[in-house]
């Protein structure tokens, strides 16, 4: 059962990364641009992991391993973007997370 | 009651054959990723953006669709035979390891058939590259497998080479990286000399082009790429689990990225040996690692 859970999670990643290529190709066809942040990137990466390193926040309303292919799926989605793009809003997305995963867990 | 039987013995089947699908799949996917994350580590320290990490896995994906053509110099039964025998062993080591938790005897087993491939592919495409690549697949068998011979004072200590048997040890007497440290750094050396662009890779250094893969073009180069993502997992997977014990899905995770991560580092950073000083090294690094374990284990 485990196994399968985890192949779930690894499929969720892989196609995720694929679409976020695909997207990033569309989106930027010009040579490698430097220090810009997508709004939409950061706000799709931003919520792909809260719900991921938060996943029990929703756990009343969806099981953790929906949470958790949805987190990885949006998370691939980002990292997976075209390289140079996409790093930014990752690292502002997983300090975020990191925050309220803090937060929850000391002060409540 | 004989049909209740049957039926019981047929579920059981049905459960270990989608078992080793499952893992299978889970072997090579994470396997390709585990591969591309490698080769970003090494680009971001050449100060190169590098590929996606799913490159891999895409590289994978299309040699199974690209047109597959075979060199007149060819061997031919043997030279289609022995990639699937190479996809053969590293799918057995997957049903030894991560599903029975068999014997690692096993899996040493399938590390030395795993040489005689290397050797045999290289030979039987009738490349020079790849003849080249078979010498050296001899040259480098006979200091690898004194690598991973190292499993025998695993057994010393632990009484069993059974893999299962190994984690219910360190389950009571916690991970055996701590009693046996030398021997982990000796398994390692094992798993960076199988890594891309190892220091020790000599059977696919760029001096000849890429070895024993040279002639190997379409489905069969997919086949290829698909077993060396499983091996990447599989020898991780050894790894963690002969000397952390059984880990959560996570640490595995965390514990192999770790691994594609120093192996990059080390290989961004070190230059490919020349045959004699890397089979030299790797004996000297097995010879260390397994005197000074029994030195460990039996005088202090």
């Amino acid at each position: 059962m485990n196994e399968i859970i985890y192949l779930i999670y690894l499929l969720a990643f892989i196609i995720g990364s694929i679409v976020g290529l695909l997207f990033s190709y569309k989106q930027h066809g010009e040579p490698f641009i430097y220090n810009k942040i997508d709004v939409l990137v950061l706000i799709i990466a931003i919520l792909a992991w809260i719900i991921l390193i938060n996943s029990d926040i929703l756990s009343s309303i969806l099981s953790p391993i929906i949470t958790i292919s949805i987190g990885l799926f949006f998370i691939a989605f980002v990292l997976g973007m075209r390289p140079g793009y996409g790093r930014y809003e990752t690292i502002i997305g997983i300090t975020i997370s990191i925050a309220i995963y803090g937060v929850k867990y000391f002060l409540l | 009651m004989v049909f209740l039987k049957v039926y019981f013995a047929l579920n059981d089947n049905m459960n270990l054959m989608a078992d080793i699908i499952i893992n299978v799949l889970i072997s090579f996917l994470f396997g390709s990723i585990l591969l591309g994350f490698h080769r970003k580590v090494m680009a971001r320290i050449q100060l190169r953006p590098g590929p996606p990490i799913i490159q891999h896995f895409l590289h994978s994906l299309k040699f199974f669709f690209k047109e597959t053509t075979f060199p007149k110099t060819s061997s031919m039964p043997f030279y289609i035979s022995i990639v699937c025998i190479l996809c053969a062993i590293w799918i057995a080591a997957v049903i030894i390891a991560p599903v029975l938790k068999g014997s690692l005897l096993l899996i040493f087993a399938i590390y030395a058939v795993y040489k005689i491939v290397e050797h045999n592919a290289g030979s039987s495409s009738g490349s020079p590259y790849g003849k080249m690549s078979c010498i050296r697949a001899v040259f480098s068998a006979a200091s690898e497998l004194p690598l991973f011979a190292v499993i025998f004072i695993v057994y010393l200590q632990v009484g069993s080479m059974n893999i299962s048997d190994i984690i219910t040890y360190q389950s009571i007497h916690g991970p055996l990286i701590l009693k046996l440290p030398l021997v982990a750094i000796v398994l390692f050396v094992l798993i960076l000399s199988k890594s891309p662009y190892s220091p020790f890779g000599i059977t696919k250094g760029k001096d000849i082009v890429s070895g024993y893969e040279t002639e190997h073009f379409g489905l069969l180069r997919g086949y290829i790429m698909l077993s060396e993502s499983i091996s990447w997992y599989i020898f991780s997977w050894i790894f963690l689990t002969i000397f952390f014990g059984d880990l959560s899905i996570l640490l595995y995770v965390v514990g192999m990225l770790a691994i594609a991560f120093l192996t990059g580092l080390i290989n961004a950073t070190t230059p490919i040996l020349n045959p004699n000083h890397s089979v030299m090294s790797q004996i000297s690094i097995a010879l260390i690692g397994i005197v000074g374990s029994l030195l460990l284990m039996f005088v202090f």
